[in-house]
């Protein structure tokens, strides 16, 4: 673009450096995640399993099941994805028409909450999620965030590229508001409704705040929560044994497998929808 | 006026339920959140009205006020390098060749601003340990003596919150950028080559005013984000590092959820609240005024 060959060489040169910042420590923990209990204690870099094993993994499911996390996680953010898309793709929908009254005032409404983040109003979320009875439920961790601003807002976008002749057409055949959506919106605004989506999921995939705040109940851990005890040696397994790097770095690896599977799947869509929301603000 | 609203009437009763829900669980939590830090907090919730009292007892608490220049400097840290540095990366996406390098290495680089901050620690915690990769490298080219403890040190912990939290969204914001360098006029470029302009010449005198639209979106987005930083400081918080990295969101969790103290956390929160909106209302003043 700028045909200049210093300027070339020094580009690759910055983005194999930072590319390197990503994957030498990914790599590392892998290795590291992969090594016997011994072999992950010595010091030094490990950049190769020390020796191979898997006792790592198997002290993780094994004795600090890490099964439950996974499934609660799993359970949250499919419930919860779909959810956000079906509410979202409903706002959005009613959003996109344009000759509504009162657009203008639920538009309004909806772009006022983005100016309360959760961390601001945290101890309140707490009370008043206890007040609705829904501390150590994983139903809290579904709610919040149901719906967002920022997924209505991107549904509307898509839905009004759906061109208004066919809708009209459709309409006059006597189509209803749930058969427009289902057999014209969503179809023909798939990108959008799928980019709401991945963002959700890993979003789901991610919550820590909302259990760390909401939940006590062990049998109701979530994935981030049970790999921040391991992390930080919280959920030694007996008194006199402790959790050695292979069994961290396991937890981190298996954590990290599921997101890793999902994302080139997705890439396309997480990035449109980044540059999307980028230029909408 | 009157036919068009009875014509979609149903489309009423299809955004109630959304309304309904940002009234209950973020309206009302907020609203919630005022009338705690007005009122005397008792075991099983608020006892009575005392006026401005937890806002003395904030304002009062040394902690308070550390927590506020904490969660400032942090916020400055983090929006000051994460607007500038992606735009390094950004340029060289734009440079590098063939297509599916380029792609690869924006894969790459995007990657960690999808993980949470459990894995982003647990993975930097590995290799940035006494006995990991950079503290062996540091120490056996002879440039420290001693392995530094990033993650326990009062003097690595801002810089260690800030540093992370750039490198995770570096490639978020550099692709950010990217698209906006993508739309470009490749004919103003080959006008600056006829004219025998040097690639840096044209990084700053068309590449850069390019961008600073988007400069200007990125700059609004990190700033609001960093105010409200939690999850970082959260995770790195420990005893050699709290009074360094320890958020006005983290003291709010502290004392309202850990010490079960309502109305100060609530005062806490409202204040952090107030904070945010006038810094982004200020920071949106200042850009619209260059703008004009």
């Amino acid at each position: 673009m700028l045909r200049s060959r210093p300027i070339t060489i020094l580009s690759f040169i910055v983005l194999f450096v930072l590319a390197a910042t990503m994957i030498v420590p990914l790599w590392s923990v892998a290795a590291t995640a992969f090594s016997t209990k011994f072999g992950s204690l010595q010091p030094g870099v490990i950049l190769w399993p020390n020796p191979w094993s898997l006792e790592g993994f198997d002290t993780l499911f094994r004795r600090l099941n890490f099964l439950l996390p996974f499934a609660n996680t799993f359970y949250v953010t499919i419930v919860g994805t779909t959810l956000h898309v079906l509410l979202s793709a409903l706002g959005g929908y009613v959003l996109a028409h344009e000759e509504l009254p009162g657009r203008h005032i639920i538009a309004g409404i909806i772009l006022l909450t983005l100016t309360i983040p959760s961390q601001v109003i945290l101890v309140p979320l707490f009370v008043v999620f206890k007040q609705f009875q829904l501390l150590n439920t994983l139903l809290s961790l579904i709610v919040s965030e149901l719906v967002s601003a920022f997924s209505i807002l991107l549904m509307k976008t898509y839905f009004e590229q759906v061109p208004k002749t066919m809708i009209e057409s459709a309409r006059l055949d006597g189509a209803g508001h749930f058969k427009l959506l289902k057999d014209f919106y969503f179809p023909l605004a798939l990108p959008g409704v799928v980019t709401v989506a991945a963002f959700q999921v890993v979003h789901k995939y991610n919550l820590f705040v909302e259990p760390l705040l909401f939940i006590r109940d062990p049998q109701k851990v979530t994935l981030q929560i049970a790999l921040q005890s391991v992390i930080l040696g919280e959920s030694a397994t007996s008194t006199n044994d402790f959790i050695a790097p292979n069994v961290t770095m396991a937890a981190i690896v298996v954590a990290l497998v599921p997101l890793l599977i999902f994302y080139p799947f997705m890439q396309r869509y997480l990035i449109r929808g980044l540059t999307l929301g980028g230029v909408k603000e | 006026m009157l036919v068009q609203i009875q014509r979609h009437w149903f489309l009423y009763v299809l955004i109630v339920p959304i309304i309904a829900y940002f009234c209950a669980f973020l309206f009302y939590p907020m609203g919630q959140g005022i009338y705690l830090s007005f009122q005397k907090a008792g075991l099983l919730g608020p006892v009575g009205f005392i006026g401005l009292e937890n806002y003395q007892k904030v304002f009062s608490t040394p902690m308070v006020w550390q927590a506020i220049w904490n969660t400032l400097i942090l916020a400055a840290g983090i929006t000051f390098f994460g607007v500038i540095l992606p735009i390094i990366p950004a340029i060289a996406l734009a440079e590098v060749f063939p297509d599916w390098l380029k792609r690869g290495l924006q894969t790459i680089i995007y990657t960690p601003y999808l993980f949470s901050w459990v894995i982003i620690i647990g993975i930097w915690s590995n290799t940035l340990s006494p006995i990991g990769l950079v503290n062996s490298l540091l120490v056996q080219t002879g440039l420290v003596d001693q392995p530094i403890t990033f993650f326990a040190s009062p003097f690595w912990a801002r810089p260690m919150v800030i540093g992370l939290t750039v490198w995770k969204d570096i490639g978020f914001h550099a692709l950010i950028y990217l698209a906006a360098l993508l739309s470009l006029n490749p004919d103003v470029l080959e006008a600056a080559d006829i004219d025998g302009a040097s690639g840096w010449q044209k990084i700053k005198d068309i590449v850069l005013p390019h961008l600073t639209p988007m400069i200007k979106v990125v700059f609004l987005i990190t700033l609001l984000g960093s105010l409200r930083t939690f999850d970082s400081g959260f995770l790195m918080l420990n005893g050699r590092t709290a009074d360094q990295i320890r958020t006005l969101a983290i003291f709010t969790y502290e004392r309202g959820i850990l010490n079960f103290d309502l109305g100060v956390a609530s005062a806490a929160g409202v204040v952090l609240l107030v904070v945010s909106l006038i810094i982004a209302g200020l920071a949106r003043l200042i850009l619209r005024d260059r703008e004009a």
